[in-house]
């Protein structure tokens, strides 16, 4: 009885999974298949797959056959295996090549202002809640509370004034439009999350480091920073993915579209010339997932404890 | 610190104004791109102007014209509150629900496995999630037309998101399980807190199954159920992302939303302080909802610390 109910609840959370993940592997699919294959039917391998599967079958079955196989009327019911292969990697890498012609500027562009971000959000992050969490000196409670209170705050409250200032500061059509103020924004999250882990750690630690002779600085590069590197992790891992995600500032900010990110650039190509195409714009959605999907899997624990733990909890 | 020496001003004094050293920058930045917009967004919606443009003082007309006079007002705070509500509806029950179902496996591995499984979405930037949906699964040859044809269900053939009997449902559905996004694993960590001993308790006392998870799981999960709920309604108030993407507030304004809106007057009409103003309300919106989600929808620590 115990086992039938596992194996139910099995199925339908595999269910789920299949319906979630559907769309993605028709992005898939599709982005190996010619225009006129898609519209011809919406469901169906990629023709080039097909012709590699059967020529592929028949060379398996020993069949002494002499390729191509003709059907009597000129269609060609097999190709020679090396053919298929080389057709199936032609339209496959046409796809792509096509799709990757396109990005690659967004990409190069996201990886620098995500780099940037990054590091500036984890410094000033960490250094800001140390100081506020291992210091205390006059003030210091409110500029906890001056850094926090801004989680408060709507990002439709600030989007227009943002882009008002950051024009007015010149800044428009620069990667700094996209940095400082991603850096401004997120360092709040860090600070929050940074101060919640200094607080907890024991006095003693400290003590003893500055009985052994070391400076504030020293504390901090030696002690503080290899002792967090868990929640620098987790910090690191959640702004990037907002940086990567962050759509409507970029495209706000980027009139001349010379510094767009993946997110804003996958919307000009879908709008663009190049969206007749759809096995490029399939494949341009696959590659754009394709380096969040290599840091999730090179730091799987991190993630998930980054979108479950106290991280959320604001 | 350990090297003494003649100082104008205090050792205390000092130390203070070098801990403000270090903050220096991160309050520097975090004053000019986010407490300046805040205070902009307020002044500048008294404002009628356009970017580089003279600006002219007009006090709250802005507003006035906003909850009064702008036709688009009412329907796009209806289709708000329409998408609000199905979100909440959605992503406080059917990822719960999952949550569970991947708690109650017997074994480990699978547990982690759908874990990490449900989390490959989120690798999916939220622009080419939209884009696939309405390029995709909504267009006239696509997924949902092509099954429907399939199953010989021509008759329900239509152009989703053009089609202003369906646009706005079919914007709600986007996304469709509902499960691929935080939710789960932030249920699933609610679940993995509760006590063993307040489950071994419920076993004795003959509390399982449907039981159980309404009378035991439920109450243990609120501050999740509330966060997630915080989050929903805040993303549902402001958010605009996903229609600009999929069908620019139409066909008509069947799919407008009162943020979209704030958009097109800053960067299409150039209002924008008219837009402004649009911001201050909406965060007003947001605003009344947070206070009142914290101060009426207890979380489990409230409800147990009362007790």
């Amino acid at each position: 009885m115990r086992r039938v109910r596992n194996g139910a609840m099995h199925l339908v959370v595999a269910a789920v999974a299949a319906l979630t993940l559907l769309p993605f592997v028709f992005v898939l699919n599709n982005s190996f298949r010619t225009n006129s294959e898609i519209y011809h039917s919406f469901f169906g391998l990629p023709n080039a797959l097909k012709d590699m599967a059967q020529a592929g079958g028949a060379a398996l079955r020993g069949r002494e056959t002499a390729f191509p196989v003709d059907a009597g009327n000129g269609d060609i019911i097999a190709a020679a295996p090396d053919e298929a292969l080389a057709r199936f990697g032609a339209i496959a890498v046409k796809g792509y090549r096509m799709a990757w012609r396109v990005i690659r500027p967004y990409m190069l562009n996201t990886f620098f202002v995500c780099a940037v971000t990054v590091l500036g959000v984890g410094l000033l992050g960490s250094m800001s809640a140390y100081v506020l969490s291992r210091y205390r000196f006059p003030g210091s409670k409110a500029v906890f509370i001056y850094i926090v209170s801004t989680m408060m705050f709507p990002g439709v409250l600030t989007l227009v004034p943002s882009f008002l200032l950051v024009k007015q500061l010149g800044l428009l059509n620069t990667y700094w439009a996209m940095i400082l103020p991603y850096i401004a924004g997120g360092q709040v999250f860090a600070t929050f999350v940074f101060k919640s882990f200094f607080d907890g750690l024991p006095e003693d630690l400290f003590e003893s480091a500055r009985i052994d002779g070391a400076g504030h600085f020293q504390i901090y590069v030696n002690l503080v920073v290899p002792l967090s590197k868990p929640v620098l992790a987790v910090v690191m891992i959640m702004n990037i993915l907002s940086t990567w995600n962050n759509f409507l500032w970029p495209f706000i900010t980027n009139i001349d579209g010379r510094h767009h990110v993946i997110a804003s650039g996958l919307y000009v190509l879908a709008t663009s010339p190049h969206a007749s195409n759809m096995s490029t714009l399939f494949a341009a959605y696959m590659a754009s997932s394709v380096p969040l999907l290599l840091l999730f899997i090179y730091a799987t624990k991190p993630f998930i404890q980054g979108v479950t733990s106290g991280a959320f909890k604001a | 610190m350990t090297r003494p020496r003649p100082a104008l001003i205090g050792h205390r004094a000092r130390f203070t104004l070098s801990c403000y050293g270090l903050l220096l920058v991160p309050l520097a930045l975090l004053t000019l791109f986010v407490y300046v917009p805040v205070m902009w967004a307020f002044t500048k919606s008294l404002f009628q102007f356009e970017v580089g443009g003279a600006s002219r003082f007009i006090g709250l007309d802005n507003y006035v014209e906003f909850i009064t006079r702008d036709p688009t007002t009412i329907p796009s705070f209806l289709n708000m509150l329409f998408l609000t509500l199905f979100a909440v509806c959605t992503r406080l029950s059917i990822p719960l629900i999952l949550a569970k179902l991947i708690h109650a496996l017997a074994s480990e591995r699978a547990r982690y496995f759908y874990r990490v499984l449900f989390l490959i979405p989120v690798l999916v930037p939220g622009v080419a999630v939209q884009l696939i949906w309405a390029g995709m699964i909504y267009r006239d040859r696509g997924m949902l037309n092509e099954a429907l044809r399939a199953v010989g269900l021509d008759t329900l053939v239509t152009g989703w998101l053009s089609d202003p009997s369906t646009a706005l449902v079919a914007v709600a559905f986007v996304g469709f399980p509902f499960v691929g996004g935080f939710e789960v694993l932030i249920y699933y960590a609610g679940l993995s807190s509760i006590p063993q001993s307040v489950t071994e308790a419920a076993a004795i006392e003959g509390c399982v199954g449907l039981q159980k998870f309404f009378r035991i799981d439920i109450p243990m999960v609120l501050s999740q159920l509330k966060l997630i709920l915080i989050l929903t309604i805040i993303g549902g108030v402001q958010g605009f992302q996903g229609i600009f993407i999929m069908t620019r507030g139409g066909p008509g304004f069947k799919t407008t939303v009162p943020g979209l809106w704030m958009y097109f007057n800053a960067f299409s009409f150039q209002r924008m302080g008219y837009a402004c103003a649009i911001g201050v309300c909406l965060f007003a919106v947001i605003f009344g909802l947070t206070i009142l989600n914290m101060r009426y929808f207890k979380s489990t620590e409230e409800l147990v610390g009362r007790r």
